[in-house]
């Protein structure tokens, strides 16, 4: 297999100059047709192992993760659904009756999520304060999820969360992603809505499914 | 395209570069060979020439007009600078990758040869190794060779001079890889040897196989060893007295306020009287010192110590004045006549003991004085058995140059041929630190991927760019002219950071730090490491024409360093 002078200094890792100066200095085994300079592939793996040098070639298939959605709160509280009532007096209560509504879990996946869930609500509330919680898992779920999912769950009574500021949790919005990456760029956009005083006092009058969405997108793209 | 011209793509020389090697060796060491044969041959004829003069006193003047016209030549005719060419043949070797001006090939030849003939005090050999290795490099560049391969020609050519001008194959060998390479490796040492074998062949041709010194079998005895050791002590006195005079003669002559040429005519004057009185100051002296390895020398003690201390003035006089040559043949006259004035010392002290013959000691003067001058044992042990063909002398001989190089070292750290080179920084032996970035320049060490951001930005905009870059460091430009005026380094702004207050009201001009030390591209690694060391830097940016071009860190340099190490110094 033949190379070229910018093939090798890829695979090499080095810059172009510095392979050309060692063709200059005849450092590199190296042949000629014509103008060119051409390298064997073998003869250059035997070189560089030789001078204990690492030789890889360059991945093309360079993987793009291409997300056909954009990952936002809109796409992901869309996907996840918006739930209204869910019953429970307790955290643990209002946990278990808000995982039954997620519609692309199975049985055994909610019963998974939720022992998850409230591992991670052991070691720290996640009321994040103004009467707003944000349970998820510590780690992304072992389902493989095509996309990451916020499930808002309005609560029937407001449930004692332990939350920083004291207050009684009227809502929750559970965070699925797929990898941490996603969860923590997740995080960052709902922390930023929650912050807005004018957003938490319109989700305290319970808005519908289409005028919530409507207000996440307008508040998303003044971000 | 003529196909004869690029012997690479010989079917034969595709299979390995070595053969190659082997067979362009061959080549230059004859070529070489032929250059010193041609030199000592002009020599030899030009002292008999002029002797017919040498009798009547205006002779002083003769080396006078010699060194004048050498001084002349390589001033006005080659234009190259004056001395005996080892040190730049060295620095040629390890900085350009053996590349020699075609016209070195024959200038140093010419020079010397007018310096020499003319009665001046000093060697051809280093204008002969000069001379070699330019017609080394320059065949190599004539078949379009590469770095490594042209160095291995100039060696060869060194190896091939130095043998053919001594007759002595292995020290022309252990020259070229001690003094001139200054590294052993496989690739090197097979061509080497074959140009030194190939030199040694066209001076057997030319000049009959005759040793240049002849041979002499010696017995050696306890207390001959035992006194070796003083001759060790003598010679590197003599060494430093030899190197202090030439670097004090250099000094006065650079003083003198007149052109090049005149000052080379009063050294040789001077060395012109010094020879009316003691000839045997003049010329290289092989003849004298084969007469006093003979066991011939007929002037008694006091003469010899005096015409010690003449030729090394003489020398100091011929070289330090501006003539052309080198110093390896007068370090053979002194050495010899150190060794002859120790042996009748000796004598004289001790009447009765069983001493060897007075040449022996000539010989152990010499290994030492090349030994402590050129700071090279291994060549002079080798050059000493070689030429006397005796195997006798070998005990005394390596305690000789072994005390002496030692001695010679401590008092002066680096030798002749090298002083000049590490006093300017340009000693790069392979494989050393120096070498390795002397060969890495800042352009393949740049990292461009840092953010430029404009002078006029507020905080919040640039927090916006820090939370996708990848980079500390952010070179700062001014909008309109896009010319660098400082760095911002993410330190600077941490102060700030947490305030958003302060997002509009701080500009990004007004943090950063506008008196940055910059770089040049094209500037010397060494340097710029020392100013990141004396400054405590980790990164600097590379500036060009006020344009920020990239940045160089310690980081970048460690990995690339340590490839170039790799790739230099494993064969």
């Amino acid at each position: 297999m033949k190379l070229t002078i910018n093939e090798v200094a890829q695979c090499l890792d080095v810059p172009l100059s510095t392979v050309e100066r060692w063709i200059r200095q005849g450092r590199i085994p190296v042949g000629k047709s014509g103008g060119e300079c051409v390298f064997q592939k073998p003869i250059l793996e035997v070189w560089a192992k030789k001078h204990n040098l690492s030789f890889m070639l360059p991945d093309k298939k360079v993987k793009k993760i291409q997300e056909d959605k954009p990952v936002n709160l809109f796409n992901a509280m869309a996907f996840g659904g918006i739930y209204y009532g869910i019953k429970g007096n307790s955290v643990s209560e209002a946990l278990e009756s808000a995982v039954k509504h997620i519609a692309f879990l199975d049985q055994d996946g909610q019963e998974t999520l939720l022992g998850k869930l409230l591992e991670r609500e052991e070691m720290a509330s996640t009321g994040i304060g103004r009467g707003i919680a944000i349970p998820h898992p510590r780690t992304p779920l072992d389902k493989t999820m095509e996309e990451p999912a916020i499930i808002t769950c309005f609560l029937e009574h407001p449930v004692d969360y332990q939350a920083v500021d004291g207050l009684t949790v009227f809502v929750m919005f559970i965070l699925l992603s797929q990898s941490v990456k996603v969860h923590l760029h997740l995080l960052s956009r709902l922390a930023f809505c929650v912050r807005d005083a004018s957003f938490v006092d319109f989700l305290k009058g319970f808005p519908n499914h289409e005028k919530l969405l409507e207000k996440v997108e307008n508040l998303e793209n003044a971000l | 395209m003529k196909p004869w011209r690029y012997p690479a793509r010989w079917a034969l020389f595709k299979m390995d570069d070595r053969l190659l090697m082997m067979f362009i060796g061959a080549i230059v060491g004859t070529c070489s060979g032929f250059a010193a044969a041609v030199l000592n041959h002009s020599l030899l004829f030009l002292l008999e020439w002029l002797s017919q003069w040498r009798q009547h006193w205006w002779a002083f003047i003769l080396p006078a007009i010699g060194a004048a016209l050498s001084s002349l030549f390589l001033e006005k005719v080659v234009k190259e600078g004056a001395g005996h060419g080892v040190p730049e043949v060295i620095y040629s070797v390890s900085r350009y990758g053996g590349l020699i001006r075609l016209r070195s090939t024959f200038s140093r030849l010419i020079s010397s040869c007018l310096t020499i003939g003319s009665g001046g005090s000093a060697g051809p050999e280093a204008p002969v190794v000069m001379s070699g290795s330019a017609i080394g490099s320059n065949i190599a560049r004539f078949f379009s060779l590469n770095d490594r391969q042209r160095v291995t020609l100039v060696g060869c050519g060194a190896a091939g001079a130095i043998s053919s001008i001594f007759n002595a194959p292995i020290a022309g060998i252990v020259f070229t890889v001690e003094v001139i390479l200054g590294e052993w490796t496989a690739l090197n040492i097979i061509p080497i040897a074959i140009a030194a074998v190939a030199g040694t062949e066209i001076s057997r041709a030319l000049q009959g196989n005759q040793i240049v010194f002849s041979h002499k079998v010696f017995t050696i005895d306890m207390g001959d060893i035992l006194a070796s050791i003083g001759v060790a002590v003598f010679t590197a006195a003599a060494s430093i007295l030899l190197t202090h005079g030439l670097r004090s003669m250099h000094k006065v002559s650079g003083k003198v306020r007149a052109p090049m040429w005149i000052r080379a005519a009063i050294g040789g004057s001077m060395v012109g009287i010094i020879g009316f009185f003691l000839p045997v100051v003049l010329g290289e002296g092989y003849h004298s010192v084969h007469t006093m390895i003979e066991g011939n020398f007929s002037p008694g003690l006091a003469f010899v110590a005096l015409a010690c201390f003449a030729k090394i003035l003489a020398t100091s006089m011929t070289l330090g004045w501006g003539g052309s040559g080198g110093i390896f043949a007068p370090c053979l006259v002194i050495g010899s006549l150190v060794g002859l004035t120790y042996h009748r010392t000796l004598v004289m002290l001790w009447p009765y003991a069983d001493w060897v013959n007075e040449g022996c000691f000539a010989l152990l003067g010499m290994a030492g004085l090349i030994s402590g001058m050129l700071q090279a044992p291994l060549t002079g042990i080798f050059l000493i058995v070689e030429i006397t063909g005796g195997y006798a002398v070998i005990l005394p001989l390596i305690i000789v140059s072994a005390i002496s190089a030692t001695l010679c070292h401590y008092i002066e750290p680096s030798s002749f041929y090298l002083k000049e080179l590490v006093d300017r920084g340009h000693l790069l032996r392979p494989g050393t630190d120096a070498r390795v970035l002397s060969d890495l320049n800042i352009k393949e060490l740049l990292e461009t991927d840092c953010v430029c951001v404009s002078q006029n930005m507020s905080l919040r905009d640039f927090v916006k760019i820090v939370e996708t870059s990848r980079r500390n460091y952010f070179p700062v430009e001014n909008d309109a002219t896009g010319e660098f005026v400082g760095m911002l380094h993410l330190d600077d702004i941490r102060p700030y950071l947490f305030n958003r207050m302060l997002y509009d009201a701080v500009l990004v001009g007004q943090i950063m730090n506008p008196h940055v030390e910059t770089v040049l591209p094209d500037e010397d690694l060494t340097k710029v490491l020392r100013k990141m060391d004396s400054q405590r830097l980790f990164s600097m940016p590379v500036v060009v024409n006020n344009r920020f071009v990239g940045m160089i860190s310690k980081a970048t340099l460690l990995d690339k360093y340590r490839k170039e190490l790799m790739v230099q110094t494993t064969f």
